[in-house]
């Protein structure tokens, strides 16, 4: 009995004390899902996991709250978008939207002053009036506050703002850039422009947490789960007092970002109708519910259905530490020419690859601008292997592409030829071992048995960081084993902290990205302008993106000093990134394979006229600040 | 009884002593981590736009001097135990400013309840059979839950995991597949929040306790039928005592002392187990947080994790471990 009593008093004394120490999470009001029906509100998935810190809104501050939650994309908003694609007909020029701007940029001749003229009759969600004082303070307290998102940038470039009157906006820089507008420019985000009346009264900007969100987007605050994992936005019933609301109502009265999502519960979640936009799956889920589910879609009518990204995925080759066995082009080249387009297509995307042979990813515009008129080039290129000439370009592997995966998805599968091209890409380098074997010769290389040997006889052998799981592992493999087939010998090395080691330099060679681009406007300085060697570290120093790779010459140097000095939309600018692509495929610094495909698909059920190939008006991937426009496009299914 | 409290003093003094070597050993592990907070910080804004390089510089420093991560190791050692014993874990570094123990104060309810709920059902259940199993060796109920945890027991748990996402989210969508509780349900000691809670738990706990279920009710079969075996048992059914009570007071009774020390054993790999299914089942528990921490390089949060796990654990053992000689009077305090 003593001891049962002991046993008993235990137990409850236990879970008392553990129901007592069971804090919910803060308090929360829920939202009556009544009041949102289906042909109302849209719901969208936002791929960020759990937000730890729900009630934090500061977007100007990482404090851990979500960016992707609806508050980028349908609350904030700043002066220019460029769309990632070709953008709404009639409400773009150049896949430039102005926003907030009430037209484009205006530099002074030396690129030292940049004015800005601001719409009329825009309100934040609070009712106040949108003037150049909020423009000026957002960068003003961002110069005062380091630690503040944008602080660095505009401490290291802004003299002064002036503000002749409520809608103009003067910026004094520190020294000429040419792209300085490019900051207050959203392509996945931007500055955004902050509430002058909200941010003046705050102590520290650096705890405040701006829970409610005053914005000057279309949409406010309805309610967020206290665990982090919905958001839900009404549309405001002034949204014809927004920038978005200029260039068409937003249908839904009601957007529900969800996120935390695993990927098999999304795909059970669209087709159980509590999804209408899933932000990305793998090929193999994507290709499973289009067929599936004859409401879904993605970017493609048909194979391979994936929206291509803006972001190329290529070799980068580390010219630091690296140096010994890809200093010479010629190895490079000859590493290039032992690659299979078809294999390499196969093994990440399942043959759902949008390949680029050229430093530019093909999506978007660039097909129009580079890939396209670029054609004629590559056919012609010809690589000196030191005893011969060789035509490596192959125009058609897109074709033989589709013919493989015509056997599994048949009519889905495109024969038109630009169909093709847009589908599959524009070609890529034909895999000629003959000729890579006599580039190695030619830059001294030699054979042991099956081996081979560099020019300082040492084997050629190293190892190929890749990232632990997903498309890119799955490349990584398959040009290592194509490497290692050949006679060299690489190993794939699937990193975890892929992303710490490339900016470390702790690594020979890899497979990832370095080259992003605006996607919907031909100007390459988002990425190039970093490429610079002004920017290259030294060996041990962390490098800044985006030139990961640590390439730098006086050449490439010159073509961005040049792009630097040329107007953002000078026809100009498009002939130095035909340089700049030249240069790279004669040096061949990286070798580029593909777009970053993403596998965006949005259902038909409650809601169409979505975004796809044939009407390319916006970049289907939820999480973009751009894709706010949907919602003007979009329309109850009835 | 003064020697209960030696054997209460001895094992409290064992568990200070694994906390600290366990806390310490994390914070050596997360801080020797390639993983860097700054960098992975750095990484997620300076991808998203087009920050010049001098830029990124100046927010790397100004990161570097705010996370306090370019102090000595030993210097961050100090710090970090003399803050812990006023109760403060330092700001998460992937949630900056939020305090690391209020994130992990937030999830630690979902992965308790979890852990606690399954846990008692496979343990109860699968012992309660397993005993009926080897007592009533003849019985075809009872063996037919022998085969069943024979089938079960080896299945791996995300395996099992996704069956029941794929049988009950989409073969047969009945119940809820994410999240801890309904969209449209406030968070608080409600009747409908609890039912919610509950709704949304079926299927994490379901797939706890599926695969724990098989190992429970094998132990305790084959202890019970060694136990009947008994001489004691003999002589109790020949002389005449009811068969609930061997049942209850002899057979279970002695059989279920090897299955307390297992419980014992067993709490730590559970806990290990609800992390997958959290990322299964987007629960928000302490598992997903753990996760995200990691990923993150948030030293702060790990650390923050891993003490509230190391003491649960070890307070859950040491719990046991004072029950054991109250359970079994044969076990001597000294």
């Amino acid at each position: 009995m003593h001891r049962r009593r002991f046993l008993t008093t235990t137990a409850m004394s236990a879970l008392s004390l553990a129901a007592g120490r069971m804090a919910l999470a803060q308090d929360a009001t829920a939202p009556d899902l009544a009041r949102f029906p289906r042909d109302k509100t849209v719901i969208i998935q936002n791929p960020e996991g759990v937000i730890r810190n729900p009630g934090w809104f500061n977007i100007w501050v990482s404090g851990g709250g979500g960016q992707s939650t609806g508050l980028q994309q349908l609350v904030m908003d700043t002066l220019w978008y460029i769309d990632p694609d070709a953008g709404i007909t009639g409400a773009t020029e150049n896949g430039i939207y102005n926003s907030l701007a009430a037209g484009p940029w205006q530099y002074n001749e030396d690129f030292t002053q940049m004015t800005v003229a601001l719409r009329e009759g825009l309100l934040w969600s609070d009712g106040k009036p949108f003037t150049s004082a909020d423009v000026a303070f957002t960068v003003d307290l961002q110069v005062r506050t380091p630690g503040m998102i944008w602080s660095s940038t505009f401490a290291n470039q802004v003299e002064s703002i002036e503000t002749p009157d409520e809608k103009t906006v003067v910026f004094r820089l520190k020294r000429p850039n040419s792209r300085f507008h490019t900051l207050f420019s959203v392509r996945w985000n931007a500055c955004w422009i902050m509430p002058k009346h909200i941010f003046e009264t705050v102590a520290d900007p650096l705890t405040f947490d701006f829970n409610p969100p005053v914005g000057l987007g279309a949409y406010t605050l309805n309610s967020f789960d206290p665990n982090g994992t919905w958001f839900i936005w009404d549309k405001r019933p002034d949204w014809d007092k927004t920038a978005l609301g200029l260039v068409g109502e937003p249908a839904p009265q009601h957007a529900i970002y969800r996120n935390n999502i695993s990927i098999d519960n999304r795909l059970i979640e669209m087709r159980n109708g509590t999804l209408d936009m899933i932000h990305d799956l793998t090929p193999e889920g994507a290709f499973a519910i289009v067929q599936q589910d004859p409401t879904t879609q993605g970017w493609f009518p048909g194979f391979p259905y994936a929206h291509p990204d803006p972001t190329l995925i290529h070799v980068i080759f580390n010219h630091q530490s690296g140096s010994a066995m890809f200093g010479d082009k010629r190895i490079r080249w000859a590493l290039a020419l032992m690659l299979d387009a078809r294999s390499m297509s196969m093994a990440s995307y399942r043959g759902a690859a949008t390949l680029s042979a050229i430093a530019v990813p093909p999506t978007g515009t660039h097909p129009r601008d580079y890939h396209g008129p670029l054609q004629d080039y590559l056919a012609a290129y010809e690589v000196d292997t030191g005893t011969r000439k060789v035509q490596v370009y192959d125009p058609d592997v897109g074709v033989q592409i589709a013919d493989m995966v015509r056997q599994q998805f048949g009519d889905a599968v495109p024969t038109d030829p630009t169909a093709l091209r847009n589908a599959f890409g524009y070609g890529w380098w034909r895999q000629d071992i003959a000729a890579a074997e006599e580039l190695l010769t030619a830059a001294g290389c030699t054979k042991d048995g099956r081996q081979w040997m560099l020019p300082d006889g040492q084997p050629f052998r190293f190892s190929l960081m890749v990232p632990p799981d997903g498309v890119v592992n799955r490349l990584g493999t398959v040009i290592a084993q194509s490497w290692s087939q050949n006679g060299i010998e690489v190993t794939p090395e699937a990193a975890p902290d892929i992303r710490e080691r490339l900016t470390a330099g702790d690594y020979v060679a890899s497979v990832r990205w370095a080259v992003e681009t605006f996607g919907g406007h031909p100007d390459l300085s988002f990425f190039l302008d970093s490429y610079h060697s002004a920017y290259v570290a030294q060996p041990g120093q962390p490098q800044a993106p985006r030139n990961l790779m640590r390439f730098s010459s006086p050449a490439q140097d010159a073509i961005i000093e040049n792009i630097r000095k040329t107007d953002f939309n000078d026809p100009r600018s498009l002939e130095l990134g035909h340089e700049f692509v030249k240069y790279y495929v004669d040096e061949m610094p990286i070798i580029p394979i593909m777009a970053f495909n993403v596998f965006s698909v949005q259902s038909n059920r409650y809601w169409t006229n979505w975004p796809n190939a044939e009407q390319p008006y916006a970049n289907p991937v939820t999480n973009w600040g751009n894709s706010r426009y949907i919602l003007t496009q979009i329309r109850a299914a009835g | 009884m003064t020697s209960y409290f030696w054997f209460v003093a001895k094992r409290a003094v064992l568990l200070v002593a694994v906390i600290f070597f366990g806390v310490s050993a994390t914070f050596f592990i997360t801080h020797l981590s390639p993983i860097s907070p700054v960098e992975t910080a750095l990484g997620r804004i300076a991808n998203q736009s087009s920050f010049s390089p001098d830029a990124i510089e100046d927010m790397r420093r100004v990161l570097t001097d705010l996370y306090g991560t370019d102090r000595p190791l030993l210097q961050q050692y100090v710090t970090f135990w003399q803050k812990l014993a006023a109760g403060d874990l330092g700001p998460s570094l992937i949630a900056f400013p939020t305090p690391a123990m209020t994130l992990v104060m937030q999830a630690l309810p979902w992965t308790v309840a979890l852990l606690v709920v399954s846990t008692l059902i496979t343990f109860l259940a699968g012992n309660l059979l397993g005993a009926l199993a080897g007592y009533f060796q003849n019985n075809m109920a009872l063996k037919a839950f022998g085969v069943v945890a024979v089938v079960l027991q080896p299945i791996p748990y995300y395996v099992v995991a996704f069956v029941l996402l794929i049988l009950f989210g989409f073969v047969w969508p009945v119940l809820p597949i994410s999240g801890g509780y309904a969209m449209d349900v406030a968070p608080g000691w409600t009747l409908d929040f609890m039912w919610s809670v509950a709704l949304h738990a079926i299927l994490p706990a379901v797939s706890l306790v599926l695969v724990g279920f098989g190992t429970w009710f094998l132990g305790m079969r084959a202890l019970v039928s060694n136990v009947v075996t008994e001489d004691y048992v003999t002589y109790a059914e020949l002389a005449g005592v009811k068969r609930s009570t061997i049942m209850g007071g002899y057979v279970i009774r002695n059989a279920m002392i090897p299955q307390v020390t297992g419980l014992a054993m067993n709490i730590g790999t559970v806990f290990s187990g609800t992390i997958i299914t959290e990322q299964v089942f987007n629960y928000p528990g302490l598992g997903s947080l753990l996760i995200d921490a990691v990923f993150g390089g948030d030293y702060a949060l790990v650390l923050a994790v891993s003490t509230i796990s190391i003491t649960a654990v070890g307070i859950a053992i040491f719990i046991v471990d004072l029950l054991y000689p109250l359970i079994d009077p044969r076990v001597k305090a000294e």
